[in-house]
């Protein structure tokens, strides 16, 4: 550039650019996007361009939730969904966590665990479903199990991973000062692998929720993956949407809320305060 | 003030065995060395000179294939504590509870330890701060931590494995003229592992220069600089004399060196 | 512990050297393999407690079978076309439905994720699409294109198709600032920024993308067979389960977990090979 007999012209950043900062940019387009897809979906299915019985429409959808919220008809199968996913949930971190931390702080239960661990992770748990209905029955309980042993083997695989993870540098601390192992358990150990519980939990929730549906799908007179599949041996699109946009909805909140706790858990950790 | 000996090494071998190839790898040979009470030592050397492995033998977090160490008992606390290189406060607890670790793992309750830190806190310049956690401190605040960590459980050796190394050059100065001045306070004895020439010379009575390959003792030489040192010390011709022997021992130059000959 | 070898003496603590234990030829090769023996030896321990426990009648042959049975009906199942058949289904649904969200998803993503905007557009409706089961799409694809392969071969693009997207956006949006300023005071093209820099650099992301894929994709399939009963592996074993018939389904079992580990160890191998110049990354598995 150094000698060169013209300049080069560098104009000068537009004000608007500016004005909008990033946060409140993110908030704009997520809005445009958000409300310019259910325009557009309305407004090619209102035109006729493809029949309204394969997507529905948003007002349609709209208007089953209203009638079937008002007479009762959704809260039943939805509460059903969530008990079946609150037990199977719970039940599977206060067994797992426990388990993955077992495993992981001992060297030799780890090695005897990790195979067979590494198989029943990569097996896809759906496959056990007509197993649990003949074991259980089409009642609450195979899909509380169903949703349990999804959820299970990704916490205790998770939780160990983190175990092992552990930075050797800071266990060294705990050896130099003369701490003894249980305190090394306690204040190392646990603080470090509870981002790794965590993240456990979060993708355990989602395969739980993924439990549910199945289950319900294959053999069940309640619950919101009935209600989808009812409605759509009815050709009621416009139910199966609601039924699918709700699962939805709960996998948001769901993650949300993992990610609360996390925030109050982990207020140590620079990466989630942006 | 040299009453008697803080530590005393002698012969201290440490052989490592690679899992592969089944070679001995000496990572230190024959080491011998004296601390007296209150002595500010620094061992310096290149990487792979074993000084690091030296300071975790002393520290009993490696155990040495031969020799013996010795170290002065102590009525109360610990004969010796480690400050560790950089990082090494655990990010999930606060300034204050970082310092306060070593009184736990002496088996202090946290909530004493809490109580019993806080003149250390300030005596490293951490007033203030001990409710904040490690990613809002500066690099230099961080060191300060860990050095208050090590002092709180009032040992009687502090052993510095590199603190400064991962500061930038200004920060490390203020921090070596900072550790001065809280060893002239809490009157410890020091064993100080560096790489940088400059360090040692300021910050030592003595400065034990390390070989590698194998590890080794190679020179041991006394600092005679006035104390108490300002920084401006490091521009005297007496300092650069230093540094210079010293440089060229490392650069195996080790004719120049003859007459200060070797100690013990 | 740390003081264990420590004499004591009246002035001073002494630290002495490890004791040097010897150590048979047997006992060093332990030492060296104990990883493998102990993980084989718990495999190994899980099939015994589960024969045993069969022969002893401790677990209920009626729904568990025993690995023996498995082992039996297994051989048998080889020998007959209908099996076959089922297995040739399955990959076929399995392939062309992620291979066409592959083709969809990574060049969708790339976009997506360069255009700043464009990607703040589609946030909300990609977060929300990856935070749904993606098998209760079913019924409407049902409705779609009724019980055939095409709606297994649906649910499987379903399946993996935003999880990749997702993670192609997440790396394009990663590619380090620096190497971009890098190009820019280059004056290199938009064009050769995005071939030489932001391609290579999302790639490691689009295949961790495809591991998290995999499960979604192995259950989708599954479910999807459950669902539509027509033909497939999960038909083979809803059909077993039906009639009774425990160790033919847990042969099924089986054999899709012989099949998810295959694929696991497939993409992990590619994703460390391509990350070999890249630390591991922590991508967020949701459903």
């Amino acid at each position: 550039m150094t000698g060169g007999p013209a300049l080069v012209a560098r104009p000068a950043a537009g004000a608007p650019a500016r004005l909008r900062g990033a946060l409140g940019e993110r908030v704009f387009y997520g809005l445009i996007g958000f409300v310019g897809v259910l325009l557009i979906w309305e407004a090619t299915a209102q035109l006729g361009l493809y029949r309204k019985s394969l997507l529905s429409t948003p007002s349609a959808i709209w208007q089953a939730a209203a009638t079937d919220i008002a007479n009762g008809e959704l809260w039943p199968h939805v509460s059903l969904s969530l008990t079946e996913f609150a037990i199977g949930f719970v039940l599977s971190l206060v067994l797992g966590v426990p388990l993955g931390l077992l495993i992981g702080w001992f060297r030799r239960v780890d090695y005897l665990f990790s195979g067979l661990l590494a198989g029943l992770n990569a097996m896809p748990h759906v496959a056990l479903i007509p197993l649990i209905i003949l074991v259980a029955g089409i009642g609450m309980e195979s899909k509380v199990i169903v949703v349990f042993l999804w959820t299970f083997f990704a916490v205790v695989v998770t939780t160990f991973n983190g175990v092992q993870t552990t930075a050797r540098k800071h266990l060294e601390i705990t050896r130099s000062f003369g701490g003894s192992q249980w305190l090394a358990f306690r204040t190392v150990v646990l603080p470090s692998t509870l981002p790794f519980i965590i993240s456990g939990v979060r993708i355990g929730a989602g395969r739980a929720l993924v439990g549910v549906v199945s289950a319900e799908f294959l053999a069940a007179n309640r619950g919101l993956g009935f209600y989808i599949s009812l409605y759509g041996t009815f050709l009621d699109t416009a139910r199966v949407m609601l039924g699918i946009v709700i699962f939805g909805i709960l996998g948001v909140v769901i993650g949300e809320l993992v990610r609360v706790v996390e925030r109050r858990f982990e207020v140590w950790r620079p990466d989630l305060h942006h | 003030m040299e009453h008697h000996l803080a530590l005393s090494a002698r012969g201290v071998q440490m052989e490592y065995r690679d899992r592969q190839s089944g070679k001995r790898l000496l990572a230190l040979e024959n080491v011998d060395l004296d601390v007296p009470d209150g002595a500010f030592v620094s061992l310096l050397g290149p990487s792979g000179c074993g000084k690091s492995t030296f300071l975790k033998i002393v520290n009993g977090l490696l155990r040495q294939t031969s020799g013996e160490i010795k170290l002065h008992r102590v009525a109360k606390g610990r004969e010796d504590a480690m400050v560790f290189q950089d990082a090494s406060l655990f990010p999930w607890y606060t300034v204050t509870d970082n310092v306060a670790y070593g009184l736990v793992c002496a088996g202090v309750s946290r909530k004493a330890a809490r109580e019993r830190v806080q003149p250390f806190i300030d005596l490293v310049g951490l007033g203030g701060f001990g409710d904040k956690y490690p990613y809002q401190l500066s690099g230099g605040m961080q060191q300060r931590a860990n050095l208050a960590r090590a002092l709180a459980v009032d040992a009687a050796i502090l052993l510095m494995d590199e603190p400064f190394a991962s500061l930038d050059a200004q920060t490390r100065e203020l921090m070596q003229a900072e550790l001065l001045r809280i060893w002239n306070a809490a009157r410890k004895t020091v064993v100080f592992v560096t790489h940088q020439i400059d360090e040692a010379v300021f910050l030592s009575d003595r400065v034990v220069v390390m070989a590698a390959r194998p590890g080794r003792v190679i020179a041991d030489i006394t600092i005679d600089l006035p104390r108490p040192r300002e920084l401006s010390v490091k521009r005297t011709p007496l300092f650069q004399d230093y540094g210079e022997r010293i440089w060229g021992l490392l650069a195996g130059r080790q004719e120049e060196t003859a007459s200060q000959g070797r100690a013990s | 512990m740390a003081r264990a070898s420590t004499a004591d003496g009246p002035t001073f603590r002494t630290v002495l050297p490890r004791q040097r234990r010897r150590r048979s030829a047997a006992q060093r090769w332990y030492r060296r393999n104990e990883r493998l023996v102990l993980s084989l030896l718990g495999i190994v321990a899980f099939f015994a407690v589960w024969q045993l426990g069969a022969d002893a009648g401790i677990v209920d042959r009626f729904f568990f079978s025993s690995p023996s049975e498995v082992a039996i009906a297994g051989w048998a199942e080889l020998q007959r076309a209908r099996f076959w058949e089922d297995v040739r289904v399955s990959s076929v649904e399995l392939a062309v439905g992620s291979a066409l969200a592959v083709i969809v998803s990574v060049p969708l993503g790339l976009v997506i994720g360069w255009y700043r905007r464009l990607s703040y557009a589609f946030d909300p409706w990609l977060n929300f699409l990856n935070a749904l089961p993606r098998v209760a799409l079913i019924p409407l694809v049902v409705l779609w294109v009724g019980l055939g392969v095409e709606m297994k071969m649906l649910i499987v693009f379903l399946g993996a198709v935003f999880t990749i997207m997702v993670a192609t956006v997440e790396g394009v949006r990663t590619v380090e600032r620096q190497l971009l300023d890098v190009a820019r005071s280059f004056r290199a093209s938009e064009a050769r920024i995005f071939t030489s820099l932001v391609i290579p650099g999302t790639l490691p992301f689009i295949i961790s993308g495809l591991r998290i894929a995999v499960g979604r994709v192995l259950a989708g399939v599954i479910i999807a067979e459950f669902y539509a009963q027509t033909q497939g592996v999960g038909v083979m074993i809803a059909k077993a389960a039906a009639t009774l018939q425990s160790d033919r389904m847990m042969f099924g079992v089986v054999l899709v977990t012989l099949l998810g580990i295959i694929l696991y160890e497939a993409v992990g191998y590619a994703e460390r090979w391509f990350q070999r110049w890249r630390p591991s990354l922590d991508l967020e598995e949701t459903t």
